[in-house]
């Protein structure tokens, strides 16, 4: 290709024709389509194509050459890139743009069209060179990447509401929970409060919010306790449940409050802030000591007459005549043993109300551990004929414990195991030290309790299924007895098997005696 | 059989019947007080050897008239044994300075033998 030079053609006469069909042949092997038009002639045909641009629209020679290049737009005429075409027509200028175009079969192609004149030596646009490529590759990528584009924003937008959605839908959770909620931050300051904390605490958010925890309301909430709880407690005990705090508040008055208490250790934007619900139960305290209140004056009132009666009973019993009929004896023995038990019922219900309040007081006192139990054995032997208590073996004659509730668990155990052991005579009890503890067994020769009954005996409420016919009670002492001891840190158990008797054994912790408070 | 008095201070006069008379069979000489703000007269007039108190009573209670027996001089040394239904009685009797306690209701012949013992005493 010596004639080309410099990027002009020098065309020769010797080798004008073999460089022709050279130039020729470059077009056609170029990938870009190629058309020239002539501008000298009316609506500026067509008058060259390539073998490419042949290729690229679909359509041969002679349905080209003699036409506008609008052909290519068919049906879409109403695209802006038309405009800047005519006007660079009109102008003689250069352009480029990028149109939609459709192929002979309709196939869409987006074609990058780089337009030219070519002008005669007095300046003249003779004739438009125009230059496509064809682009739909690059253009469905483009269109592809806009189109992602606008998923990735439409499912961020998705997100954000149904974040947002979730947010308004757990504040109006928090909002709508009848205790109150605060939220401070590792310095204790408020963030944010719920209604319920409003209303309880009868404040607005605007004095709230925003405000170190101990100075709301003129330092109101400044309460030692909670100090404790929040800057002592909560930083090696995470998270603290059930704290209670009783404070009197200026206009409010004195309330009682159960907390929780949890620090975020989350890492992220949340860490360290405190979580804090707060349960009012200062009511539900008074009502619980107003049971309490009302169950103890019920009892003692039962207990009066009860007291008349029993004793009324004795007299009978001994001023009986001993020639009196024997039917009259046992009715009146019986009478006897009922009074017994709707005395023991009446003692029964003010035990129970009070350990399912959690209100059984503990009055702790040192005393003589071994002479109690013998004691009540003694008093229970006093009242049994029928069976031998035998008591042997030493605990400890310094115990700190609640020596009235400890009498109760020996009785109770002593008057089930006569109770029902009723074939046997003999009742063995045995005390013991074992480590830093004390035991006391008690082995009855009754009739046992099957493996399945022996967790439940201790459920309130719960009798084992014959007994109940033979030995009627409302089935809460062992209950209460397990209760007892375990108010004393020990455990209560029993080893039994059917048939050859039980044993029911408890421990109680032996305190340090420098530890024992008096 | 005995020159001995007991005086019973109990609000409910089904006790204080039933107790006048278990107590008279043995022989003592019996004081039943049902309203408490008379005890002080009655412990003056009649000078028991022995008081059977209950603790719940209308308007002065069993262990407020027991605090003031104890520091009265002349009563200091009595023998009081409170007899109660309260769950709290046998606490509240000893903190107030009784001798003895018996829950109600109690067992007669229990009662009789802790009152025999209290008087020999």
């Amino acid at each position: 290709m010596d004639s080309l030079n410099q990027g002009e053609f020098s065309f020769s006469n010797d080798t004008i024709k073999q460089d022709l069909s050279l130039l020729i042949q470059a077009l056609d092997s170029s990938i870009s389509g190629i058309i020239l038009t002539d501008n000298q002639q009316p609506d500026n045909p067509i008058i060259y194509c390539n073998k490419s641009f042949e290729r690229m629209t679909g359509y041969a020679r002679h349905e080209i050459i003699g036409h506008n290049c609008r052909f290519l737009q068919k049906e879409d005429r109403n695209q802006k890139e038309r405009l800047l075409l005519r006007k660079a027509v009109e102008d003689g200028a250069e352009c480029v743009v990028e149109i939609r175009n459709y192929q002979k079969n309709g196939t869409l192609f987006w074609n990058e069209l780089y337009m030219s004149p070519i002008k005669n030596e007095q300046g003249v646009v003779c004739y438009f060179i125009g230059v496509q490529n064809d682009i739909t590759r690059r253009k469905k990528a483009e269109m592809e990447l806009l189109h992602q584009q606008e998923i990735m924003e439409s499912q961020i937008r998705q997100r954000t509401k149904s974040l947002k959605e979730s947010e308004d839908y757990l504040s109006s959770i928090v909002q709508t929970v009848r205790e109150s909620l605060v939220v401070l931050d590792p310095a204790f300051k408020v963030l944010s409060i719920n209604d319920h904390f409003l209303k309880t605490f009868k404040v607005s958010k605007e004095e709230t919010e925003g405000k170190l925890l101990y100075e709301l309301g003129n330092g109101q909430w400044d309460i030692p306790k909670l100090k404790e709880l929040l800057e002592n407690i909560l930083p090696t005990n995470n998270p603290v449940e059930e704290f209670e705090v009783e404070h009197d508040f200026p206009h409010i008055g004195k309330k009682l409050m159960l907390l929780n208490a949890h620090r975020i250790e989350l890492e992220g934007q949340y860490k360290d802030r405190i979580l804090i619900a707060i349960e009012d139960i200062t009511d539900r305290r008074e009502i619980e000591r107003r049971k309490d209140d009302f169950l103890s004056i019920a009892s003692h009132e039962l207990k009066t007459p009860l007291t008349t009666i029993k004793g009324y009973v004795q007299i009978m019993q001994r001023l009986m005549p001993d020639s009196a009929d024997d039917k009259f004896k046992d009715i009146l023995r019986k009478t006897g043993i009922y009074v017994e038990r709707l005395n023991s019922l009446i003692a029964e219900l003010l035990d129970m109300s009070r350990i399912q309040t959690g209100n059984i007081e503990l009055h702790k006192e040192e005393f003589d551990f071994d002479k109690a139990i013998h004691e009540a054995v003694e008093n229970i032997q006093a009242a049994t004929k029928t069976h031998r208590i035998i008591i042997s073996g030493k605990a400890t004659n310094n115990y700190a414990g609640d020596e009235s509730h400890i009498v109760q668990v020996i009785n109770n155990l002593l008057s089930n195991a006569v109770k029902y052991a009723p074939e046997s005579n003999e009742v063995k009890v045995y005390l013991s030290r074992v480590s830093n503890f004390l035991k006391v067994a008690v082995t009855d020769a009754g009739m046992g309790i099957k493996i399945e009954d022996q967790k439940r005996i201790f459920d309130r409420f719960f009798r084992v299924g014959e007994i109940q016919q033979r030995f009627p009670g409302m089935g809460i002492g062992l209950y209460v007895c397990d209760q007892i001891i375990k108010n004393h840190g020990g455990t209560l158990w029993v080893e039994s098997e059917p048939g050859k008797g039980s044993t029911f054994s408890f421990t109680l912790p032996l305190e340090e005696r420098n530890t024992n408070e008096r | 059989m005995s020159d001995k008095t007991i005086l019973i201070c109990d609000d409910d006069e089904g006790i204080l019947d039933m107790l006048e008379l278990v107590l008279e069979e043995t022989g003592y000489r019996i004081v039943p007080v049902k309203n408490s703000l008379h005890i002080y007269d009655e412990i003056e007039k009649q000078n028991p050897d022995l008081i059977l108190l209950d603790l719940w009573m209308p308007v002065l209670s069993g262990d407020q008239v027991l605090r003031t027996l104890r520091k009265n001089p002349d009563t200091r040394a009595l023998p009081v044994i409170v007899i109660s239904a309260s769950r709290e009685g046998e606490r509240i009797a000893n903190e107030a300075g009784a001798n003895s306690f018996l829950a109600k209701p109690f067992d007669l012949e229990m009662l009789v033998n802790r009152v025999n013992e209290m008087i020999a005493a």
